[in-house]
């Protein structure tokens, strides 16, 4: 699943995510991070599900970091793609398929938000959330 | 063999006789492949009447003739735009072309005439402006309007090279990403585009174009349109036929007519093309009932800066549609940039007009050329080559020096790029002035570990402007050119371009 860790001035400079990982020892991935000297924002993929994922999101909370889940993170206008795969084959981690009726098929979980896709997209019809 | 175009089998008149009454036996050619394999070309040749095809891609070379209507008092429009982009007005006063690559001249690559195509075919209101040379019997000087599809007189597409017969593969073998026609291709061969519709490719399924020809019926842009010729760049002995067509644009729709940016490079249309192929003679029947195992293209790298681009392999549509391919031991992804589904879909639509008998086959007043060169652009006068402008006399130092010997050496000779070379005079690294000041700043002695070992490097033979382009999307002001043994023989920089532009009187 994927979550939004949205950090505040006061614990921007605490190494939160590293704690984490070595306590929860759940192996959460850095998709995308935002720093600016003020806040931060990091989306991550984290891995386990159950009683494991709510220790994970408790662990940030109780840190002071707000998680938010990230529902969707890309959308294909359906009525714009023409179902070529422009975006199919730079896609690094082959979240991006064509299935065998040449439709365009996005699993999420392989995403990394490169966002490659975007502009390998002739008729703009990927926006990332 | 017999007379090309031949009807042996059955003619036109009896096709169309047969789509009348409505018994016309009519199958795509994916299901004609499908049916010739299971019972064998003759006896599909024999059962099916019209092979229809399809394809749906980037054609760039596409555009459409309008005409306005004249205004009052009239106008001699030599200069007109169609939401900002550019169209070509230097016909009679009220005519324009409209080319599908030109830009807008305020939006740049996000849109263009393949967009304003597709917004006028989707009845959307387009802005009009247009600036008039002024005479006697024209003496408006300017017009400012908006126009829907409607509201024009002719909307004519008008396709200069359509529906390649088939296209090469792209990959790329340089290390960072290439955005091209071909999209966008990752470094280090991380994937392959291939354009064209395999065993659907109107000019594939009758490749010595026996049935296609000027004047032959076909669908267009979602309506029907006709072949009036060969297309440009026709080069069909080595199996890339294109086509000249045309079509009323009025007649067309967005779903098969699409404005597209492809990233970095610039703006196209996407055509659906669908041609029927009346199964007239055996050799016809036989072209029709080659499957994507048996259609070959070439894997090509566009690394190479080069019309000459170098084949890497030779792979079937087959393999390509698979969505990987093997390159050097690897597999690699492989992603179509025209459209499968749509191309389907054109076949399919075609297929279905026949069946209805909204459609009829026409013979062609005249066949297509099989041969035809395609000659490339000769540059007539000496244009200047790497070798023509790199400083010949090249300051090299060894990776054993250290940074004192070499900051004496760039002040010495009023140099920046000094490479570092092995004891045979090959290439093994570089450094620049910046990195000697670097050194001294950090306290660092040997060259060793200041030096770049990753070298981006010309060729004596190279053709200025690629070098030109090198240099600055590496952020660099210099490279070392080397032989085929990788022996340094001179040394190119900006400074050497400079002069150039100021020797030939640019600057």
């Amino acid at each position: 699943m994927r979550f939004r860790l949205i950090y505040n001035h006061k614990n921007l400079s605490k190494p939160i995510l590293a704690e984490a990982i070595l306590k929860t020892k759940v192996l959460i991935n850095i998709l995308e991070a935002k720093v600016t000297p003020t806040a931060g924002e990091i989306m991550v993929d984290v891995p386990v599900e159950g009683e494991k994922l709510r220790e994970v999101i408790r662990f940030f909370e109780d840190a002071g970091v707000t998680v938010k889940e990230v529902a969707q993170i890309l959308e294909i206008d359906m009525g714009r793609c023409m179902g070529c795969g422009a975006c199919v084959s730079p896609c690094p981690t082959q979240a991006l398929k064509l299935t065998k009726d040449w439709e365009i098929e996005f699993d999420e979980k392989k995403c990394v938000r490169c966002m490659i896709c975007v502009d390998a997209c002739p008729v703009k019809a990927i926006k990332f959330t | 063999m017999g007379e090309r175009g031949e009807e042996t089998l059955r003619t036109y008149e009896e096709i169309n006789e047969k789509i009348k009454r409505g018994d016309a036996t009519v199958m795509t050619a994916d299901e004609f492949v499908e049916y010739a394999k299971t019972h064998g070309v003759e006896a599909a040749a024999k059962e099916v009447d019209v092979v229809t095809t399809g394809t749906f891609g980037a054609m760039c070379s596409s555009g459409a003739f309008l005409n306005f209507g004249h205004t009052d008092p009239p106008i001699k429009m030599y200069r007109c735009w169609l939401n900002d982009v550019p169209a070509y007005g230097a016909i009679a006063a009220v005519d324009v072309y409209l080319g599908a690559a030109a830009l807008s001249e305020t939006r740049g690559l996000e849109y263009g005439g393949g967009h304003v195509i597709e917004d006028l075919v989707s009845g959307r209101v387009v802005e009009l402006r247009g600036e008039g040379f002024v005479t006697d019997c024209y003496p408006r000087r300017y017009v400012e309007t908006t126009i829907t599809l409607e509201d024009l007189n002719q909307a004519i597409l008008l396709n200069p090279r359509n529906a390649y017969q088939r296209y090469n593969a792209a990959t790329n073998t340089t290390d960072r990403i290439l955005y091209t026609y071909m999209g966008t291709l990752l470094p280090r061969m991380g994937n392959v585009n291939f354009s064209g519709s395999g065993q659907l490719s109107p000019l594939y399924k009758d490749k010595d174009f026996e049935t296609i020809g000027v004047g032959t019926r076909i669908f267009l842009g979602g309506g029907v349109g006709y072949v009036i010729g060969e297309g440009t760049q026709h080069n069909p002995q080595n199996g890339f036929g294109t086509l000249m067509v045309r079509g009323d644009l009025k007649g067309m729709s967005s779903r098969f007519l699409r404005g597209a940016t492809i990233h970095k490079y610039g703006v196209t249309l996407y055509v659906g093309v669908g041609i029927p192929i009346p199964i007239i003679n055996m050799r016809v029947a036989r072209s029709a009932s080659l499957s994507d195992e048996e259609i070959f293209t070439d894997v090509v790298d566009y690394g190479v800066p080069s019309s000459n681009r170098p084949s890497l392999r030779k792979v079937s549509y087959a393999e390509l549609k698979s969505g990987k391919i093997v390159l050097n031991d690897r597999s690699v992804p492989a992603s179509p940039l025209s459209s499968l589904k749509k191309a389907r879909e054109v076949a399919e639509t075609l297929k279905k007009w026949i069946l209805d008998g909204e459609f009829y086959v026409s013979k062609p007043v005249e066949l297509l050329p099989t041969y035809r060169e395609l000659k490339p652009l000769k540059i007539k006068g000496i244009e200047p080559r790497v070798k023509d402008i790199m400083s010949k006399n090249v300051i090299t130092a060894k990776p054993s020096d250290n940074v004192q010997y070499v900051a004496n050496l760039i002040v010495r000779h009023g140099i920046d790029h000094v490479p570092i070379v092995d004891e045979e005079n090959r290439l093994v690294g570089i450094v620049t002035s910046w990195d000697i000041a670097k050194a001294v700043a950090q306290n660092k002695k040997s060259l060793q570990e200041v030096m770049t070992r990753r070298v981006i490097t010309a060729k004596q033979n190279e053709a200025i402007d690629v070098v030109a382009k090198r240099l600055s999307s590496y952020g660099i002001s210099g490279a070392p050119v080397v032989d085929e043994k990788n022996h340094v023989i001179g040394v190119v920089t900006t400074n050497d371009l400079a002069k150039l532009l100021e020797g030939k009187g640019y600057l």
